[in-house]
């Protein structure tokens, strides 16, 4: 029994692993004021680009390297022409999205139903033998320990540095940062670069651990878009938000145990079942901002300790437009 | 010493500065004035490195530059506070107060913070978030950061509005003690000659992009109105229109009212105001004002009480049925809340007036040329025009029926000619028979312009006080939290609004 | 801003052109296609006979009706990026309006019709919904809507609506050939769905150049704020930009299912309301150049069935081209006021 659980435990944690990733990467991006909205073509490319290296070179870890680049290159085209460039953002953020998932499609064409290598397991000598610890950690995929520390170090960057100050600084008000000598949009590019380098990461954990392989579905279309659901749920706080992945990861696991429930509706049902769950959270998070909800809170001291302590507040210039040259 | 010479600063056509050459001494302090557009924030934020001269050179500690970037200012000791902080609101004050300096630990910042506060006799939470201090706290928090990096010049654009006259009596004494015991350059920017008379050594005064005087004591306030404004500015505001009895039925009043914006609440209010009444609202940002006005018209709600308007009560407080009621709300927002900047005048007196389609080019020349002086194509866009010219298009996309005006800082970022026309077209609405509501940072213009004024304080209304006891210290005190009846006198108490009383009408 | 000389405008139409096509063959690089060869087949794919031209004017109307939709909640500031979902909603309610009936003739053509209409209008209202009153932002509900509309298509696939005996991707039972829309000429294509595009995009010239309503709606997406102050009922005006749109978009669906593929389908949508974004992004959402942007498109489409064939290449190349020649419109704009600050910095 306590294995079961343990072992859907441990299914969370490589379901989550990559949404994780990817949710700290567009956390760090919007936290400085730039919303990447590329990300569901992005993570698609980067999976591409992480297993046609792997295969190509035989060396996965070449390969996260690989999908890392490929996330912070996209990321890096939507930072030139939304930061420079003074475009729209969203505009931009979605075309590359579109433009990616179908160049992965077009590049990866050869690439299609071949094995290849993955990461594999990492066994942690001597916990293994431990009770529930054991099964979930013992012997596990190396995305879930980069996930977890993921979580500790963009927090600890966030919260705990002097960069992360300045990170929060660009995100809040870029002219107030610009007056303090701030160099804001060299900041915000490299917070693009960054974040995109984690989400390229999560497409590389897809390919080469969650869903090894790639095809045409690869099988982690529209993850990111529930991704940019998921920060905004998360608050732009990175541990929320990875509470919030291991939410929607769990969702998807219990999808598979649902499916065994109830045989007779056909699977595609259930993997869209995420969607209407993301926008019924995004309704909740959304809906404590209407007047009446409002009122009730205030009168209900019990929900009143909870709105405050899940306070979402976006960062305030977030896809606002900074530029030096015309002053503050 | 910092020597400005021939700064020019153009904005596509638009001359911001046009050739200015300027010295500034150490342990001095100066004034600058000048109206609204003079060009007197573009030069400042050239000083602060904010923005990049056209042309002109800049001479600092002994050195020549073409122009300072904000690190560039810093290092010569050059620090500026705006008169909207330039702050992080949802950032810590300790945090606040460390961005863009050296790198230090938090203990050892929150050390300093408590030197500096104890020196300058400041008290600041290291932990608080910046969002819940008042504008005056947060320029204080401002100045000392500035203090702490080393600034020895140091600028104050527009710093005492939005604070209270206490607070404002605190931040000169240090800044006068600033200059004269650590020689300090001090240079305030300010539309009051009052403040420049008082505190500087040397006035200097601009208009239309240029720096046409620069004064020393003994001042002769005569010449300097002259020199500020020209010949606009002959003639005094005519104050207050004259109060009529009008009968017994009020044309506003709030029974037991509450009011709930996004962020607060407010109530139960009793309250009441005549027919050709001007009510003037004064408090400190986020005193309560602000909802006062919004809920009055609708945009924010009123889950209890009652509102009514010339005798018939309007349930709940709905905007579109208040509209066509009468009221009618001019936010000082005028570009971001009342116009749509993208859309010519000619649409928006479209949307306005609808029954005009075939007759809109004469409908325009009437309505707007001829009796609010609007001198626009009907074809120019609401973002090109000037703020005076937006404020001339709002009054006139005011319907002639309208009852209760509303309005926040009627004469926001307008020169004094304008805000003199906008005053003599409020006192003509009002001697008409419009009630106006209105609020400004600006205390003087509040008590030159209503029979009575309501003071807000702490989310709630303080006292409501007649024209005839109206008076700076009175009213700056309530503003500040003092208890209404130490102020007022035993009579006066926070619902001293209920009866609505005759007014002041003088 | 001034207006730029023709001549000016036309070199930096030519040089968005070659910026798009200089990106395209560097992001292809690593496929090893023969550039020049590939684009050829690409365009003799879509242009070299009558029959495939009228199937690249059988793509060119649900797209052109699914872009110009678009270019209403557009005006009042909206994303609605839930057209795919609403294009597939039309189809959905195009075919439930047909079910019962194994022959009809024109009226039952019609009623579909307009079930497709409806069935658009409401999906789009669902996402107008969540935006006004529940503040969710239209391109995740939209989004979300998508999946959603696709999910249900499957499980009526898999489950009601599945052919007698067997359930597969390919789709519900064939209609009876008495409720498929007529066709011009030997031509895969419609003239019933061609004069149907033809007349929405009247509709909506007049509707948003023409027409009070269409101000204000321009004046609520200008200033929501602003649009309350003037008592112009911005939340109401939203909802009707979108059901507009997605009315346009279902009768695109129901024009699929009618017209051309004569059964509902998963890919019933082929992807024409994400396509359709990027045609109103490129014609920065101003109505004249959306018809021809889309006919562009639309050959892209039809000559990209021939890469797998002929060259062995997966036919997403289509969407990498039209992907990579919108970024080169914004990323030529963007050089454009660059340049242009910088010059009046001087």
């Amino acid at each position: 029994m306590t294995d079961t659980f343990a072992l859907t435990l441990a299914g969370i944690l490589m379901a989550g692993a990559p949404l994780v990733l990817a949710t700290l990467g567009e956390t760090l991006t919007e936290k400085a004021g730039i919303i990447n909205l590329s990300l569901d073509g992005s993570i698609l490319l980067a999976a591409m680009a992480a297993f046609a290296v792997s295969v190509t070179f035989d060396s996965p870890w070449l390969g996260v390297l690989c999908g890392m680049g490929v996330g912070a290159a996209i990321a890096g085209v939507l930072g030139v022409i939304g930061i420079y460039l003074g475009q729209s953002q969203l505009a931009v953020g979605f075309i590359l999205t579109l433009l990616a998932r179908d160049l992965a499609y077009f590049l990866g064409h050869s690439f299609s139903r071949q094995p290849g290598p993955d990461l594999g397991l990492w066994t942690i000598p001597g916990i293994g033998t431990i009770p529930f610890i054991g099964p979930i950690f013992g012997s596990q995929s190396p995305v879930i320990h980069l996930s977890l520390a993921a979580i500790f170090l963009c927090w600890w960057w966030m919260y705990r540095t002097e960069g992360g100050m300045r990170l929060r600084a660009v995100g809040e008000s870029p002219r107030a940062a610009f007056g303090r000598g701030i160099r804001v949009r060299l900041v915000r590019l490299y917070y693009c670069l960054a974040g995109g380098a984690l989400v390229g990461m999560a497409g590389a954990a897809y390919s080469l651990a969650v869903k090894p392989g790639w095809g045409r579905p690869q099988g982690c279309e529209g993850a990111g878009w529930i991704v940019l659901a998921i920060v905004i749920f998360g608050g732009w706080n990175p541990v929320r938000a990875a509470l919030g992945a291991f939410f929607f990861a769990a969702l998807q696991v219990s999808g598979i145990y649902l499916q065994e429930v109830f045989p007779s509706i056909p699977a595609p049902v259930f993997q869209v079942a995420p969607f209407p769950i993301m926008i019924l959270t995004l309704l909740a998070v959304n809906m404590g901002r209407v007047g009446w909800v409002q009122d009730m809170v205030r009168r209900n001291p019990v929900l009143k300790r909870l709105s405050q302590s899940w306070s979402i507040e976006a960062p305030a210039a977030l896809g606002q437009d900074f530029d030096p040259r015309k002053g503050l | 010493m910092i020597v400005l010479q021939d700064i020019h600063k153009h904005y596509g056509r638009v001359r911001a500065n046009d050739g200015i050459s300027l010295t500034l001494e150490p342990g001095r302090i100066y004034a600058l004035v000048g109206e609204n557009g003079a060009g007197k924030s573009t030069l400042m934020r050239v000083l602060a490195g904010h923005t990049r001269p056209t042309s002109g050179s800049i001479e600092i500690s002994g050195q020549q530059v073409a122009f300072l970037t904000p690190t560039l200012a810093r290092a010569h000791g050059v620090g500026m506070l705006y008169q909207d902080p330039l702050d992080f609101p949802a950032m810590p004050v300790w945090e606040n107060f460390q961005l863009g300096a050296p790198g230090r630990t938090k203990r050892e910042v929150i050390d300093v913070i408590g030197e500096l506060s104890f020196r300058l006799d400041a008290c600041f939470l290291p932990d608080e978030t910046v969002s819940s201090l008042t504008v005056g706290e947060r320029q204080l928090l401002e100045l000392l950061r500035l203090l702490d990096l080393g600034a020895t010049t140091l600028i104050l654009d527009v710093p005492t509005t939005g604070i209270t006259p206490v607070q404002k009596r605190d931040l000169f004494d240090l800044l006068m003690k600033l200059a004269r015991e650590e020689k300090h350059t001090i240079v305030l920017v300010t539309h009051k000659l009052t403040e420049a008379l008082e505190m500087a050594d040397a006035i200097l005064v601009m208009r239309q992009g240029a720096l046409v005087s620069t004064l020393t004591p003994p001042y002769d306030e005569a010449r300097l109105v002259q020199l500020m404004f020209g010949d606009a500015a002959d003639g005094e505001g005519e104050g207050v229109p004259g109060l009529s009895d009008s009968g017994p039925v009020p044309r506003l009043r709030l029974d037991d009212a509450l009011m709930a914006g996004p962020k607060y609440s407010m109530g139960p209010m009793n309250f009441s105001a005549r027919p050709g009444e001007c009510i003037g609202l004064a408090g400190l940002d986020g005193s309560g004002q602000e909802l006062f006005l919004r809920g009055l018209c609708g945009l924010d709600r009123m889950p209890r009480g009652t509102l009514s308007l010339d005798g018939k009560a309007q349930p709940g407080n709905d905007f579109t049925a208040l509209r066509s009621a009468g009221v009618h709300f001019v936010p000082a927002d005028r570009l971001g809340l009342a116009l749509f900047p993208d859309l010519t005048l000619r649409e928006h007196i479209q949307l306005t007036f609808p029954g005009h389609a075939a007759d809109m080019d004469a409908f325009y020349r009437s309505q707007c040329v001829e009796r609010f002086n609007l001198r626009a194509h009907p074809d120019t866009r609401a973002s090109e025009l000037s703020g005076g010219n937006q404020q001339r298009l709002l009054l006139s996309l005011i319907h002639d029926d309208a009852s209760l005006l509303l309005m926040e800082h009627p004469t926001r970022g307008l020169d004094a000619g304008s805000a003199r026309q906008v005053w003599a077209h409020l006192n003509d609405r009002c001697r008409a028979g419009a009630t106006l509501v209105f609020f400004s940072p600006d205390l003087d213009e509040v008590l030159d312009h209503s029979h009575r004024v309501v003071v807000f304080y702490d989310r709630a209304i303080a006292a409501v006080v007649d024209r005839a006891q109206a008076t700076t210290e009175v009213v700056g005190a309530l503003m500040a939290g003092k208890d209404p009846r130490d102020v007022l006198g035993e009579t006066a108490t926070g619902n001293s609004a209920t009866g609505g009383g005759p007014g002041g009408g003088r | 801003m001034t207006r730029a000389a023709p001549m000016t405008e036309l070199a930096w139409l030519g040089a968005t052109l070659l910026l798009a096509l200089a990106l395209t063959v560097a992001v292809t690089l690593p496929s090893g296609a023969p550039p020049f060869e590939t684009i050829y087949v690409l365009f003799k794919g879509g242009l070299g006979s009558v029959s495939k031209f009228g199937r690249v004017l059988a793509v060119w109307v649900p797209l052109t009706l699914c872009a110009v939709g678009l270019l209403v909640p557009f005006t009042a500031r909206l994303w609605n990026i839930g057209v795919e979902g609403q294009v597939i909603m039309g189809a959905i309610f195009c075919t439930a309006a047909l079910r019962p009936y194994d022959a009809g003739g024109a009226a039952q053509i019609i009623i579909a019709l307009g079930a497709g209409v409806l069935g658009g209008a409401l999906w789009a209202l669902l996402a107008g919904l969540l935006r006004v009153f529940g503040r969710v932002h239209e391109i995740f509900s939209g989004l979300g809507l998508n999946f959603v509309a696709l999910g249900v298509t499957l499980w009526l696939i898999f489950g009601p609506w599945k052919r007698p005996g067997v359930a597969s991707m390919s789709g519900t039972q064939p209609l009876d050939v008495s409720l498929w829309l007529p066709r011009l000429g030997s031509m895969t294509v419609s003239w019933v769905g061609l004069a149907l595009a033809l007349a929405v995009l009247a509709l909506i010239y007049i509707l948003l150049l023409r027409s009070e309503w269409g101000l204000k709606l321009r004046a609520v997406g200008e200033n929501p704020k602003a649009a309350t102050l003037f008592a112009l009922g911005p939340r109401r005006r939203l909802l009707q930009a979108f059901m507009v749109c997605g009315g346009a978009a279902g009768l695109a669906g129901a024009i699929q299912v009618l017209g051309v593929y004569h059964r509902l389908l998963p890919a019933i949508s082929s992807s024409y309301g994400y396509t359709a974004l990027l045609v109103g992004m490129m014609a920065s959402f101003r109505l004249g150049p959306v018809p021809f942007i889309c006919l562009f498109f639309a050959v892209l489409n039809v000559g990209s069935i021939q890469l797998p064939l002929q060259l062995g290449l997966d036919s997403s190349l289509s969407g990498v081209i039209q992907g990579v020649m919108v970024l080169s419109v914004f990323i030529v704009h963007g050089l454009r006021l660059w340049l242009r600050q910088r010059k009046e910095a001087g």
